[in-house]
């Protein structure tokens, strides 16, 4: 039986470590911190196949997002189209006779990105792909085509007027983003989050992959700091942890991102001059805050993104290095606990660290915004700290930007895009991969280097 | 009525002066309709103050397709370019970055700011030079219809895709990054001075209400790398007697081909008799009659203008109404009595025959643009400035200049809409904002002509004042420009074809639409 390694504390590194075990590998995952619970959004069946998960629970009639309005109340997005419809005609009868279509429309391209997530990412000028696309139709084709490099903000505006409705739904286009939705591109993101979803859904259901593989016997687990990959001759040969241990193995997988993975693990000196400066060139850069605590349970996430204006604002501070004054927010609730993202609060501030002052203020906005939070105080954990207890790079969770430019066959990186590297035997299968999805690069990653060595 | 012709052209701007020559020379026989007194459209020169001419809108050469200039022999009907040697951009603390022609002496100055962009300088010209190669013959293609079933279309679809593969991965992945990045990230991985990287990423944002951390921004760049001037790539130029010199280069060559151009002949609307294009009708009622209309005209003015929603098929018209515009850039054109003097480099110097760009930084920029996304004029301006009286001394009388200035952001649509006091506002944050340079520049200045995106659909007829006929958004490019299976100049009315920006591959003073579209009609029609 060889010998694998792999390297990384999140979904992908579970999923890749236990389809290498059930291929016959003995493998090895070392974590060099707790696993993430970040959970996924879309598990592909067959990945749910071949690892025997559970089918993701139902949920008809749920709501996927309870949209703060400014004036109080709520505007509540169902599942059922017809639920939605008439919370939409509440703040606009044109803006509900049109959700219907568009809800069918966007289905329609999320269902040819559900197909291209499904596997590694194709060539650009893949035939197959030419042919699927064209399948779309002729307004299916000339929507994909159209709406691709699109901002959210103008296929929103193309479609609805009501405010609320088109902030709710760009909050999600550019969460985890250093873009606005004015931004190009970012209509992409919008159906990157469709991907999976009933038609009408724009927020994936969310499955804990961690707490379905963390204790599933086939894998040995250690749990570990990393101290460096081990190469000779430009072929892997192990791993040496932290602590002197060398591990020994032919094949290494690392879910940890690429240019941690490929300058600081791996020795640079094995790169391209040329690819070297590539990978350091991978935007990674986190927006978003991660705020904890307790609150009273509400039964969908809770979204604050008024307007598409209020979160371009938002986006505005951060281009400048700056908090957003009023940043969007999504609060999820499980039980009497809340987990709350804001968005914009970069890695790096422009006017000084992320101190205490820093932090209090983003706690007394998500208080101020959020009645339901108990009076239990909120712990909160800005992009900098994100990186240390989650290892995202920068705080950012999809390790590479999920832009445009570093989607699909360019994802991180063109020249890395086919999860292999240049050093034989060492793989990447983290978030930064294509789909960007938890738990599909994994996959993905495996899948390529088993078809590589047979 | 006079005899009928096989073409009537809507619209005597460059394009439609370019569609015409071409067709003429084929053996059409070609009537060009200008509204205005002459002929030019948006590239046009005019004396706008006693003994001062300028360059009124469009200002500077680049783009122009050295094929054009070759076949249709424009130095013989009057064409002389005169080259731009150098960028200067001043920068706040007093001292500037300057950009030359002469290799040698950028890299000394460039070093002076930065040792290791002085280094990247040169393989990111050729990265960039390579890229524009590579895109150089997509601009005289007429874009296949991906959703065509078409035999002939198919075939070109596969071609295209042959020749894309062609290019290999490398020249393949660059090209991706161009098309969805935005200028400033892109110059990041290159460049690290503030003012080097502002001034590159300016061009990305030219006549786009974008900022220089939009993406898609990238691309324009190329667009604007893509000028070629003598088999040179990215080089600027300024045509002796202003841009009005490029089109009457162009009539000349149309009318000595046997075109004919009526000015002061404004189309009301196109006659469509039974689903076809007959002719046009004039305003005051006169009726002409053609084979084929060709309509220079932008999208917008063409189609929901002189057709009318009325005769288009719905998802068509859709695509049209939401194709978009977004004027962002308005023009001022200063007579002077004396040379600016910049402090940071004073007195009169070749700096002043080249272009002068206040973009301090990238900062800066993305700053004006954050204030025109809302529906406000930049408080400080990005700006682009040329004194086309050092190059061509006839533009003003002895000893004194003019000074064309391009300026962005000035929205379209402004909160309150434009009025004469807003125009004349935006005027001044001109003028204060260049005085911060040149302290001179106030007193120097004895006319002032005032243009906003309000002013520039006015007179040259471009809607919402884009001057590019639309956006050059991705979304607006290639086989969706102007709209999903209209992109091969033909409309859905029979005889009908376009022949402006509107179409591919755009904007700025290229003429390579008109081109395509004088090719495509005459192919269609063998």
């Amino acid at each position: 039986m060889s010998a694998a390694i792999v390297l990384g504390s999140n979904a992908d590194a579970l999923v890749a470590a236990h389809l290498l075990a059930r291929a016959g590998r003995r493998v090895t995952l070392v974590h060099p911190r707790a696993f993430s619970d970040r959970p996924a959004s879309w598990v592909s069946p067959r990945l749910r196949r071949a690892l025997a998960l559970e089918a993701a629970p139902a949920g008809a009639d749920a709501t996927w997002a309870s949209a703060l309005l400014p004036a109080g109340g709520t505007l509540e997005l169902a599942q059922d189209i017809g639920r939605s419809v008439e919370a939409i005609r509440r703040l606009s009868p044109r803006d509900a006779e049109r959700w219907p279509q568009f809800c069918e429309r966007m289905a329609a391209l999320a269902r040819l990105l559900e197909t291209l997530y499904a596997e590694p990412p194709p060539a650009p000028l893949d035939l197959r792909l030419a042919l699927r696309v064209r399948r779309l139709g002729r307004r299916g084709m000339s929507d994909l085509l159209r709406v691709l490099p699109m901002s959210a903000a103008e296929l929103l505006d193309d479609w609805f007027e009501c405010d609320a409705l088109k902030g709710a739904l760009a909050a999600s286009a550019i969460a985890h983003l250093q873009q606005g939705p004015r931004s190009a591109g970012t209509a992409f993101r919008l159906l990157h989050h469709h991907v999976g979803c009933a038609p009408g859904v724009f927020r994936p259901a969310r499955i804990d992959l961690v707490a379905a593989l963390r204790e599933r016997p086939g894998v040995a687990l250690r749990a570990q700091g990393i101290e460096r990959i081990l190469i000779k001759g430009g072929r892997v040969t192990g791993v040496a942890l932290a602590g002197g241990e060398e591990l020994a193995a032919a094949l290494v997988l690392s879910a940890e991102d690429a240019r941690r993975t490929l300058l600081e693990l791996a020795d640079p000196g094995w790169l391209d001059p040329e690819l070297a400066r590539a990978v350091g060139h991978v935007r990674r850069r986190g927006v978003a805050a991660r705020l904890r605590g307790r609150a009273r349970h509400r039964p969908a996430t809770a979204v604050l993104a008024p307007s598409l204006d209020y979160l371009e604002r938002a986006y505005d501070a951060a281009k400048y290095g700056r908090m957003a004054e009023e940043p969007a927010l999504e609060a999820r609730y499980d039980g009497d606990r809340v987990e709350i993202d804001l968005q914009f609060a970069p890695y790096r501030l422009a006017d000084g660290p992320w101190d205490g002052a820093a932090r209090a203020r983003l706690a007394a906005f998500a208080a101020s915004r959020l009645p339901e939070l108990a009076d239990a105080p909120l712990s909160v954990e800005a992009p900098p700290d994100l990186e240390e207890i989650e290892g995202w790079p920068e705080g950012q969770p999809f390790h590479a930007e999920l832009a445009l430019d570093q989607s699909l066959w360019a994802r991180p990186l063109p020249a890395l895009a086919r999860y292999r590297t240049p050093i034989e035997g060492l793989w990447l299968c983290g978030p930064g991969m294509h789909p960007g999805i938890p738990g599909a690069a994994g996959e993905h990653c495996v899948q390529a280097l088993e078809r590589a060595r047979a | 009525m006079s005899a009928s012709y096989d073409a009537l052209i809507i619209g005597g701007g460059h394009n439609g002066l370019v569609c015409a020559a071409y067709l003429a020379r084929a053996g059409r026989r070609v009537l060009v309709l200008e509204r205005r007194e002459r002929v030019g459209g948006a590239a046009m020169s005019e004396e706008v103050f006693p003994g001062f001419r300028f360059s009124v809108f469009s200002y500077v050469v680049s783009l122009l397709r050295p094929e054009i200039i070759r076949e249709l022999e424009l130095p013989r009907h009057g064409l002389h370019i005169l080259p731009l040697e150098s960028t200067l951009t001043p920068l706040p603390n007093g001292d500037y970055l300057a950009q030359w022609n002469d290799h040698d002496q950028n890299r000394r100055e460039l070093a002076r700011h930065s040792l290791r962009d002085a280094e990247a300088y040169d393989d990111f010209g050729l990265v960039l030079h390579q890229m524009a190669r590579a895109i150089k013959p997509i601009l005289a293609m007429a874009p296949p219809d991906p959703g065509s079933l078409d035999p002939r279309e198919l075939m070109d679809m596969l071609r295209l895709a042959r020749y894309f593969r062609g290019l290999g991965d490398k020249n393949l992945q660059a090209l991706w990054k161009l098309l969805t990045m935005s200028a400033a990230e892109y110059l990041d991985e290159w460049f690290e001075t503030e003012a080097l990287k502002a001034t590159k990423s300016a061009s990305g944002i030219i006549g786009t209400l974008l900022g220089p951390r939009s993406p898609g921004t990238a691309y324009v760049l190329l667009h604007h790398y893509m000028g070629e001037l003598d088999g040179v790539f990215r080089a600027w130029g300024f045509a002796k007697g202003g841009n009005g010199a490029v089109s009457a280069a162009i009539a000349a060559a149309a009318q000595a081909a046997g075109a004919e151009i009526r000015t002061q002949a404004p189309v009301e609307r196109v006659l469509i008799q039974g689903g076809r294009a007959t002719g046009v009708v004039l305003e005051g009622g006169e009726e002409l009659r053609a084979g084929v209309v060709v309509s220079g005209a932008d999208p917008r003015r063409t189609f929901l203008g002189l057709v009318g929603e009325q005769h288009l098929p719905g998802e068509f018209a859709e695509s049209i109404r939401r194709f978009k515009f977004r004027g962002a850039s308005a023009k001022v054109n200063l007579a002077l009595d004396a040379l600016p003097d910049f402090t940071c480099m004073p007195g009169r110097g070749p700096h002043l025959r080249g272009a002068i760009s206040v973009s301090p930084s990238v900062a800066y920029l993305e700053r004006a643009y954050d204030e025109a996304k809302y529906g406000e004029i930049s408080r400080r301006p990005y700006m682009d400035i040329v004194i086309p009286s050092m190059l061509d001394p006839s533009m003003a009388p002895a000893g004194k200049h003019v000074m064309s200035i391009f300026v962005q952001y000035a929205p379209y649509h402004l909160n309150g809409g434009w009025t004469d006091a807003r125009r004349e506002a935006l005027g001044d944050t001109v003028v204060e904002t260049l005085a911060e340079y040149a302290p001179n520049l106030k007193s120097a200045i004895l006319h002032r002509q005032v243009l906003s995106p309000a002013d520039i659909e006015r007179i040259v007829g471009l809607s919402e004042g884009n001057i590019f006929q639309g956006e050059l958004s991705l979304q607006q490019m290639f086989f969706l420009r102007p709209a999903p299976a209209w992109s091969r100049y033909r409309t859905p009315i029979e005889g009908l074809w376009q022949c402006g920006s509107g179409t591919h591959p755009g904007g700025g003073v290229m003429g390579a639409s008109g081109r395509n579209a004088a090719f495509a009609l005459l192919r269609q029609r063998r």
